[in-house]
């Protein structure tokens, strides 16, 4: 269960967020959609810390952060309690694509070296790279790249995973891939919150859409209520001018 | 031996005289060696079978040597050679008729040229390859569009590197005391030792270099902000 | 001017100015320990962004990269021990030795905090935001995520420097200390062949930086292995430099060897 209250950042005299809430229940898909510079990817790197929230709680878990006072041991267990998918993959470019996976394992959840080249293995399998383990990154397409750090999240076992626009950097043909395997671990029950442009992913997928405009939530539902019956206008608007393109894969 | 802080200011006026030479030794080796690094440059970018080689070689040589050997290597290198081919072919010059100072300036630019050919190079390749071919699409031959489009670019990128160059070429030359030439090094060595006072004597000596550094610097800073203009804007 | 030319003496000095190729190295060596110490306490308030000692570090960087390396020596030299009277430390009888290393140490480092903070702000900001949101400590994050691609970025760099402080060391003479140069003064001036003196010289320096460079080149490759090389056809002499696809994505770093290899 994650719990958002009262989320508010600001960039110098630029609001970014106000005051937002969120609830996302354990194994549910959460799409968040809108415009570019409406603060749905500062949202979600608030989340797990990468930005700072100005105030608010985060709870994640049975563990609770109040922003305006968090310590250095808060912020390394709530990233613990997280994971990233990034739109730039950033995967470590100096280690394989197994390295990349075990990484956390040794460092942060401190396993054998055994056990956590067993898990990644499992875990890149899963993700259809069994045969690119001794790979490094630059050998990858981004397509695979982006399917190792979805593996290097999963091998973390957190209670929520948070997707970066995780397909906007990729080749069209490449998409699909990717939309893919995140569709496959959706159905296993693990809790998401996603930052998309995949309109067709986000119907298909997701329990729930919130739409975010200027720092605030404009309107959630299911995403037959946001897609078919918007109540908003800005939601409408926005809709309208994505639709006709029906760009999206699926 | 007390510190005398008002002898810095004596040694300085002292030095000042000695600024032309260190100058004009420093921009003869940078001219010279803009000119040689070119050509260098451009014999090894075109790979032009020999001359690429001996190019690659030279380059090689002078950057794994200190520059005080190539110096000690032209002073009594070169006036055997001369002397040895005036007598073959029958010139009436003379080695002895070399000024100290000449020494300084072709040793100085061999140095140069060896490293301003990795400048050149490396401005040149910044260059965007479609820009030469862009060139060579509206019609002009290799020779325009390497002038026309490729070195105004080329120049822009290297500037940098072009800086450090002379900066480094500045403050090489203070080798040139090894040759008896009386630079602000040399300089600042005879009023020491007259005068008993060797910290205040490289402590000015210091200061005026330290101030043509960064006068390098800012102009190089003011050109690159002029030339650059075209570059403005954009996140690359 | 000297004795006729005869190539036989080349040869017969080469061992004799290799004698003292231990005190060369050593000058490097502790130097280049001396930077390394410097460079990195120099860089730090320059990459944390620290109040005043960032001022410092600036002042520090720009007189040892503005004044030549041979002012620095006599400054140091007789400065030194004058400076450290006034807070009652007597110098003057330490060896030249520790004002050589230290001076050329001091050097170095400007040169080494440069490299250091380059190579640093080189790496990827989404590298250590991958660590962080895996739940790294800031420092699990660079001393296993940055600092080992940093290292990789650097070697360029790092070669250049040890190269330049190498020909540099030919400058230690000037102030008594009796390595490969200021052997090869006294060789010439013994034995009037002056020419073959400064050739044995030469070739040794370079036979010694050739060897610098493919021994750090060959590190450059292993830790830089992840990433795919282009191979630039041709270019087979030690000097002319690869374009690895890595520096050129890692932009702006000053991998040209200009200013630092030209002075002196």
């Amino acid at each position: 269960m994650i719990e958002l209250s009262q989320i508010s950042k600001s960039f110098g005299r630029h609001q970014v967020l106000q005051n937002i809430s969120l609830h996302v229940n354990t194994g549910e898909v959460v799409v968040i959609l809108g415009p570019s510079g409406s603060g749905k990817t500062t949202l979600l790197r608030c989340i797990n810390y990468l930005e700072k929230p100005g105030s608010g709680k985060i709870a994640v878990g049975d563990f609770q952060v109040d922003c305006s006072r968090a310590r250095r041991g808060d912020i390394l267990q709530l990233r613990r309690k997280t994971a990233m998918v990034f739109q730039q993959y950033n995967l470590f470019r100096h280690k394989t694509a197994l390295e990349n996976v075990m990484e956390a394992l040794l460092v942060v959840k401190k396993l054998p070296v055994v056990e956590a080249r067993r898990r990644s293995t499992e875990l890149l399998e899963k993700v259809g790279l069994g045969n690119k383990l001794d790979a490094y990154p630059s050998r990858l397409s981004g397509g695979q790249q982006q399917r190792v750090g979805i593996a290097r999240a999963l091998a973390l076992e957190p209670e929520v995973i948070l997707f970066d626009e995780p397909t906007s950097a990729l080749d069209p043909e490449l998409v699909g891939e990717v939309l893919e395997v995140i569709r496959a671990i959706a159905k296993e029950g693990i809790t998401m919150i996603v930052v998309t442009h995949e309109m067709g992913f986000a119907r298909d997928v997701a329990n729930r859409v919130v739409f975010m405009d200027g720092g605030v939530i404009v309107e959630e539902g299911t995403p037959d209520e946001v897609f078919q019956r918007p109540r908003e206008e800005r939601t409408k608007q926005f809709l309208r001018r994505i639709t006709p393109e029906a760009n999206y894969v699926i | 031996m007390q510190l005398d802080p008002s002898f810095i200011w004596t040694a300085f006026v002292q030095l000042l005289g000695a600024i032309p030479t260190t100058l004009s030794i420093t921009v003869v080796s940078v001219g010279a060696g803009f000119l040689i690094g070119t050509v260098t440059a451009l014999l090894r970018l075109y790979r032009i079978p020999v001359l690429s080689q001996i190019a690659s070689a030279y380059v090689t040589f002078i950057r794994g040597t200190p520059m005080l050997t190539h110096l000690l290597l032209i002073y009594f290198g070169l006036p055997v050679l001369i002397d040895a081919l005036a007598v073959q072919l029958g010139w009436s010059f003379r080695s002895v008729s070399i000024p100290m100072i000449g020494f300084a300036y072709i040793s100085f630019s061999i140095t140069a040229g060896a490293y301003m050919s990795e400048v050149v190079r490396a401005g040149i390749q910044a260059v965007d390859r479609g820009q030469l071919e862009a060139a060579q699409s509206v019609g002009m031959t290799s020779f325009q569009s390497l002038r026309r489009i490729v070195f105004p670019q080329a120049l822009a990128a290297a500037l940098p590197n072009l800086a450090n160059s002379v900066i480094g070429m500045l403050h090489g030359s203070t080798l040139a005391f090894a040759v008896s030439v009386v630079d602000i090094n040399a300089q600042a060595q005879i009023v020491a030792s007259t005068n008993w006072k060797f910290f205040e004597a490289y402590l000015a000596a210091a200061l005026i270099f330290w101030g043509l550094t960064v006068l390098i610097e800012r102009i190089a800073a003011l050109i690159e902000r002029r030339v650059g203009a075209y570059n403005r804007g954009g996140v690359a | 001017m000297g004795a006729p030319f005869d190539i036989g003496y080349i040869f017969s000095f080469l061992p004799k100015l290799l004698e003292t190729l231990g005190v060369t190295l050593l000058i490097v060596a502790g130097s280049l320990l001396t930077g390394l110490v410097a460079g990195f306490l120099v860089a730090l308030p320059r990459m944390y962004k620290i109040p005043v000692l960032r001022t410092l570090s600036g002042i520090y960087l720009s007189f040892f990269r503005g004044t030549p390396i041979l002012i620095q020596l006599f400054l140091f030299y007789y400065g030194l021990p004058e400076m450290l009277k006034l807070v009652g430390l007597d110098l003057t009888r330490a060896p030249v030795m520790f004002f050589v290393i230290l001076t050329y140490g001091l050097h170095t480092g400007a040169y080494a905090a440069e490299m250091i903070r380059a190579s640093v702000e080189a790496v990827d900001r989404g590298q250590v935001e991958a660590a962080y949101a895996a739940g790294m400590t800031p420092y699990q994050a660079f001393s296993r995520i940055v600092l080992p691609q940093a290292l990789g970025i650097a070697v360029p760099v790092f070669s250049n420097l040890v190269i330049a402080l190498l020909k540099d060391t030919s400058l230690a003479f000037t102030l008594g200390v009796m390595e490969m140069t200021g052997k090869a003064q006294t060789l010439g001036t013994l034995t009037q062949h002056f020419i073959e003196t400064y050739i044995a010289l030469a070739l040794i320096y370079l036979a010694i930086s050739f060897t610098l460079e493919r021994l750090l080149l060959a590190a450059e490759h292993r830790l830089t292995r992840h990433e795919i090389r282009e191979r630039s056809g041709g270019a087979t002499w030690f000097n002319l430099k690869r374009r690895s696809t890595y520096r050129s994505l890692l932009h702006n770093l000053p991998d040209v060897d200009t200013g630092k290899g030209g002075r002196i």
